[in-house]
């Protein structure tokens, strides 16, 4: 009597085996496949979500890891292949040195870059945007600008102020030099009050932000394409043509 | 009942397992973020690559079991 109850599971774990397996071959069937298309000139980094930087955040939260970014930014600076880089950013913010270093290592690209903000770019999302060549803004888009922030548990608190202090300088003088927007101007809109219901800074929208400086020109996709084309044509330079 | 400001995964962590079931592999020479299923097998979840065409590619779409 014992035996049959197992039999009927062993039976049991087969059947749903079977079945998930087959479930597998008809996600895997339904796909077709594209014609491979020449090595594209232009790579793209997308920044989305969050940034994380030195702490893990649950599994939930959509992430954009600075770790796995770092490494394609060199590889993108390193393969004569690739001749400009788009950045697509929609991001809500994050860590503030993790987003401090990208905004950095893109800056320093030798090679052009174009950087379009769509839906969001806040916070951190700042700094990052502005870092590239030449920045676009979807005219729907909107940045942020606010003091940084940090939350959980602080242990000495005029050295951590302090160090916050230096942090928020940084990031207002990365931004001040990579963009057009005036320091006082960026301040004032760091700062704003009535702006965000009940906290200091400023959301700014497409258009005022490149009113602002802050971003190039109000832009999409073929904008930003564009842009980067004529960018790669100037970089190259004339050395490149043949004489004959 | 609760009634706060917080997220939900600041209250309650999520388990060490969710981590643990998510890495970073190499596959065809492209870096995946992969989700270990039930059965053993692995799922894309995202495809981190620099490359347009790569997204093009039916094997690094996410959702594709990994063979």
């Amino acid at each position: 009597m014992e035996k049959d109850p197992s039999k009927k599971e062993d039976k049991n774990q087969e059947e749903q085996a079977n079945n998930s397996s087959l479930v597998q071959k008809i996600q895997q069937l339904g796909q077709s496949n594209v014609p491979t298309a020449p090595d594209s000139n232009t790579h793209v980094l997308s920044i989305i979500g969050q940034v994380e930087g030195h702490v893990q955040l649950p599994a939930q939260n959509k992430t954009t890891k600075y770790e796995h970014l770092l490494p394609q930014l060199i590889a993108v600076e390193q393969n004569p292949k690739i001749e400009g880089l788009i950045i697509l950013l929609n991001t809500v913010g994050g860590d503030v040195e993790a987003g401090l270093a990208l905004s950095e290592m893109i800056a320093s690209i030798s090679k052009p870059t174009v950087s379009i903000v769509l839906g969001g770019g806040h916070s951190i999302g700042v700094p990052i945007a502005v870092s590239a060549d030449h920045s676009f803004i979807a005219p729907t888009a909107t940045m942020t600008i606010h003091p940084i922030r940090l939350n959980g548990l602080v242990i000495g608190v005029p050295q951590t102020f302090e160090y916050m202090d230096k942090m928020q300088d940084r990031v207002i003088d990365f931004v001040v030099q990579h963009s057009d927007i005036e320091e006082e101007k960026f301040k004032e809109l760091m700062f704003a009050k009535g702006n965000l219901t009940r906290d200091i800074g400023t959301n700014v929208i497409g258009t005022d932000a490149v009113e602002y400086g802050l971003i190039d020109g109000v832009g999409g996709v073929s904008h930003a394409m564009l842009k980067l084309n004529e960018m790669i044509g100037d970089h190259q330079g004339p050395e490149e043509q043949v004489i004959q | 009942m609760l009634y706060t400001p917080l997220s939900i995964t600041d209250i309650f962590p999520s388990s060490e397992q969710e981590f643990q079931k998510r890495q970073c592999v190499s596959y065809n020479g492209r870096q995946l973020y992969v989700e270990e299923m039930e059965d053993g097998q692995f799922q894309v979840l995202q495809l981190l690559s620099t490359d347009p065409q790569d997204f093009m590619n039916a094997d690094f779409m996410p959702g594709t079991i990994l063979r």
